[in-house]
């Protein structure tokens, strides 16, 4: 049964991944792209991770996906790309896909990842939460203030000051 | 001579019938009862007293009114009728379709008007019927230069995701059709696809009404989302749990709106703003933009939408009873059921007859779906309240609305659970259990 529905999210996830590439409409694109992004929460599910599973549809099929929509439709595309069409490009970076892969594929092969308990019993956010809290509390306070600074920077920058607004009575 | 049909003959209607029935019963018999018999391979059958269930021993049962009980028993049991009927999809549309009816009276009342008045004579209460028998008998037409596979597509989406988040709504003490350790993250994932779905579809419309109204709905859903969240954060810290049916136990003695009123309220709002009711409904705003990314939705594909949109009013009214009215909580006020029936039998004079299995819900059930849905009700008025009084608000106060003081007042309700768990009075190992 797992192995079936494992099949089944590959093939989705791949497939839709490689449509988003090659699908013409950027709408149907993104929205491949945003298959991809839940076939990878169903990965995440069937690990056993289902925190982590929701939190990936949320922030990733839920703001992510919305944010490249949101940016296709508003901006024409000839803005944003220039069309260069040269098949050779496409299987050289088919050919530098596999390449990484399989330089990935052999060192993680390579490191001892074979020989890990398949049926583990499956580890308790809740026990990841107060690892957080606890002895990675630095780690956490460091991401914290990378974040705050992420979204002061991003208002910073969104400001305008040269615009009035008009209607605004308060 | 009827004018309507002047060419009938009694023979000829006779003899279409029995060419109809022939035919049906060849079909059934060549292709209907081998499916049947392929289905039942694989439907693994309840046991009920120690027999197995088949077929033949169902229709036989069912024959006799009192061996009947324990097969809807069993079925009451089952997945297939958890989401199809009672915590899931059919006791939700029956609230949601009520509220439509309730929502046009009430606020006809609110303004001294009458509301639906002559369709089924008392008040108007069949006018909900005569709506949908419109809709389902008009025409769906679609824009020339639409994008047709999304814009068919999106208003099933859109009552699937209703689906969705109806599923995860605890109705009773185990009833509910996803029992998740991560419900509320479950709920915030399940909301993040309604802005989706409505963007697309109005933009597939490709016209300009629905194309403003979704970029509207868009920029009011996803900035919303974010005090949404986190005004629940406070729960969350104070019953370390995000699973939806331990929020609700844990609101036995008291609700949680005592102590996170302000998380309440920016709750409330978010949901005005997501259900983009009024003072919110930008995205629909009927005076300037015909119906928003509505527009041009038309016989039941509107109709879906409009079901999916009330579906959404009920699982929001549903979250807001759960996570701070104390969801199923509340004195036991249903009659028990009589002892003398399941001992003694019913008596009708000489007669006596002895119902196996009887007591077909428990008390605690019956008590906690009556309180949950009186309280889901209410919270439903008071979302249907401001539509009878407020006008619709500016698009920018929104935003400011959203981005200022709703996410500094969210933080605010989170400091406040933060200074109640650190303070030992609530939480874990609090002064209050």
């Amino acid at each position: 049964m797992a192995d079936a529905v494992f099949l089944a999210i590959s093939v989705l996830t791949i497939g839709s991944a490689i449509a988003a590439l090659e699908i013409r409409s950027m709408i149907y694109g993104s929205i491949a792209l945003m298959v991809t992004l839940a076939g990878v929460a169903g990965f995440f599910l069937l690990l056993d991770a289902p925190f982590v599973a929701m939190f990936q549809i949320s922030v990733y099929v839920g703001s992510i996906a919305v944010l490249i929509l949101f940016t296709v439709m508003l901006v024409r595309r000839e803005l944003i790309f220039n069309k260069i069409e040269d098949p050779r490009r496409r299987y050289a970076g088919i050919g530098l896909m596999i390449v990484i892969m399989l330089g990935i594929g052999t060192i993680i092969i390579g490191s001892g990842i074979k020989s890990m308990e398949v049926d583990a019993p499956a580890v308790d956010f809740r026990e990841i939460g107060k690892d957080f809290l606890t002895y990675y509390s630095p780690a956490l306070v460091v991401m914290g203030l990378i974040l705050a600074s992420a979204v002061i920077g991003a208002l910073t920058l969104a400001r305008r000051e040269d615009v009035t607004d008009e209607q605004r009575t308060d | 001579m009827s004018s309507i049909a002047p060419e009938f003959r009694l023979s000829r209607f006779v003899a279409s019938l029995t060419d109809l029935i022939f035919w049906v019963i060849v079909i059934f018999t060549l292709i209907g009862l081998p499916i049947v018999f392929i289905l039942l391979f694989y439907i693994k059958l309840p046991v009920i007293d120690d027999k197995l269930l088949t077929p033949y021993l169902a229709l036989t049962w069912l024959a006799d009114p009192s061996r009947t009980l324990p097969i809807i028993k069993s079925l009451m049991h089952t997945d297939f009728f958890r989401i199809t009927t009672f915590p899931g999809f059919g006791f939700a549309a029956l609230l949601a379709a009520g509220t439509i009816y309730i929502e046009r009276k009430f606020l006809a009342k609110m303004q001294l008007r009458v509301g639906p008045l002559y369709c089924g004579k008392i008040e108007g209460i069949l006018q909900l019927m005569g709506d949908g028998l419109k809709l389902i008998s008009k025409e769906i037409i679609i824009p020339a230069k639409a994008d047709k596979p999304i814009f068919w597509v999106a208003p099933l989406l859109f009552v699937g995701t209703a689906a969705a988040f109806i599923s995860l709504i605890p109705v009773a003490p185990g009833w509910v059709v996803a029992d998740l350790d991560v419900g509320l993250l479950a709920v915030f994932a399940v909301i993040g696809f309604f802005p989706i779905i409505t963007i697309l579809s109005s933009w597939s419309a490709n016209s300009k009404f629905p194309f403003i109204g979704g970029i509207r709905a868009l920029h009011q859903m996803v900035s919303f989302e974010i005090p949404l969240i986190l005004s629940l954060l406070g729960i969350v810290i104070l019953t370390g749990t995000l699973n939806l049916t331990e929020i609700v136990e844990s609101q036995q003695h008291y609700w949680w709106i005592i102590f996170m009123p302000i998380g309440a309220i920016v709750f409330f709002t978010t949901i005005l703003a997501e259900l983009e009711r009024i003072p919110f409904d930008l995205p629909e705003a009927e005076s300037e933009i015909v119906a928003g990314w509505l527009t041009e939705f038309s016989g039941m594909m509107y109709g879906l939408v409009q079901l999916g949109s009330y579906l959404k009013l009920y699982a929001f009214a549903a979250l807001f009873t759960i996570l701070f009215l104390g969801g199923w909580n509340g004195p036991m006020i249903w009659p028990p059921f009589p002892q003398e029936i399941i001992t003694e039998g019913i008596k009708m004079g000489p007669i006596t007859m002895h119902v196996p299995g009887l007591p077909l819900l428990d008390q605690e059930m019956l008590n906690g779906t009556l309180w949950f849905t009186i309280k889901t009700i209410g919270v439903i008025l008071v979302i249907l309240l401001p539509r009878g009084v407020f006008p619709r608000i500016r698009i920018d106060l929104l935003l400011h609305t959203g981005w200022y003081k709703l996410i500094g007042l969210s933080f605010v309700n989170i400091f406040i659970a933060l200074a109640l768990v650190y303070a030992g009075v609530l939480g874990p190992g609090g002064l209050i259990q």
